[in-house]
């Protein structure tokens, strides 16, 4: 569940352990887990060094519902998580407010050429690839 | 002159002059409404600290009293701005039909109110853009461009 497309064999970081831990205790709660196999789990999420070893862990727990959020048209959010980059840390290297990025993340603002061109420059994408995600799915 | 006075002090500066001259014009007026001018240049300098205080925070709102705003924040700023432009024209409008209806006096800075906002409207058409419209470039060129779906 955790584990990406192609991204099986790199390295998992804290982040990705917490983001399955949460899995688990989401599970558990919703009483998918027993205790000892819930602890079990979480200490193999803890030792996971992979993508694919912490896909083992949750492999077998539903997706969590997508939160109810405005539908995105940017990349932006999944560019910077792949990335591991920070929204205060995207804004400064934008000139822009964390607050704007928020906003471009969470579709309640569209930026302008200029802003859009220079997102898709630091991502090393193309402004068409950034914010029109349907061009590349059909494309795809 | 603002680009002599850093960006964090330009508004907490217009702000502190500003309650200064309202101060001023209530001393200068004199009678028994003087002491005014007392709670007015108090207030100045306090809200001009607070908008200082707030220029620092990361928010929006810090960011448009610092004047560092980004293009989304210029965006939220200049839409308030319309709106308070817009409802202060509907109560200036609503002021002068009233003014009128009980044969008041004061109509005319209703009216004053109005003609500024109208001139301002009219000011913004011709300093944004208005008047670059151009001519179509098919008329430059006499090559009549035709859409490919009607042709």
């Amino acid at each position: 569940m955790v584990e990406e497309e192609g991204r099986g064999d790199l390295r998992a970081s804290h982040a990705d352990r917490e983001q399955a831990i949460e899995m688990l205790k989401t599970a558990f709660t919703q009483e998918r887990l027993a205790k000892d196999e819930f602890e079990v789990r979480v200490g193999q999420a803890f030792a996971a060094r992979t993508h694919a070893q912490l896909a083992v862990v949750t492999a077998d727990i539903p997706a969590p519902p997508i939160p109810d959020q405005p539908p995105s048209i940017s990349r932006v959010r999944e560019q910077r998580t792949r990335r591991e980059i920070s929204q205060a840390e995207l804004a400064e290297a934008l000139g822009v407010s964390r607050q704007t990025v928020i906003s471009i993340e969470g579709g309640r603002y569209l930026p302008s050429l200029p802003l859009a061109f220079a997102i898709a420059r630091f991502f090393d994408l193309t402004v068409d690839k950034m914010f029109d995600p349907e061009e590349e799915e059909a494309g795809a | 002159m603002m680009a002599f006075i850093p960006p964090r002090l330009r508004k907490p500066a217009v702000i502190a002059a500003a309650g200064v001259l309202f101060g001023a014009a209530w001393l200068v007026r004199g009678g028994p409404l003087w002491w005014i001018s007392i709670p007015a240049l108090i207030a100045a300098p306090a809200r001009a600290i607070f908008l200082y205080w707030g220029g620092g925070q990361d928010t929006d709102a810090g960011a448009l009293a610092a004047s560092h705003a980004d293009e989304r924040q210029q965006l939220l700023s200049l839409r308030s701005r319309a709106l308070a432009c817009n409802l202060a024209v509907i109560a200036a409008f609503i002021g002068l039909t009233a003014a009128i209806a009980v044969k008041a006096a004061w109509w005319w800075p209703f009216l004053v109110i109005l003609g500024i906002a109208g001139l301002g409207y009219l000011l913004g058409l011709l300093n944004y853009g208005v008047t670059e419209a151009g001519t179509p470039d098919d008329v430059d060129t006499r090559h009549q461009t035709r859409s490919p779906v009607n042709s």
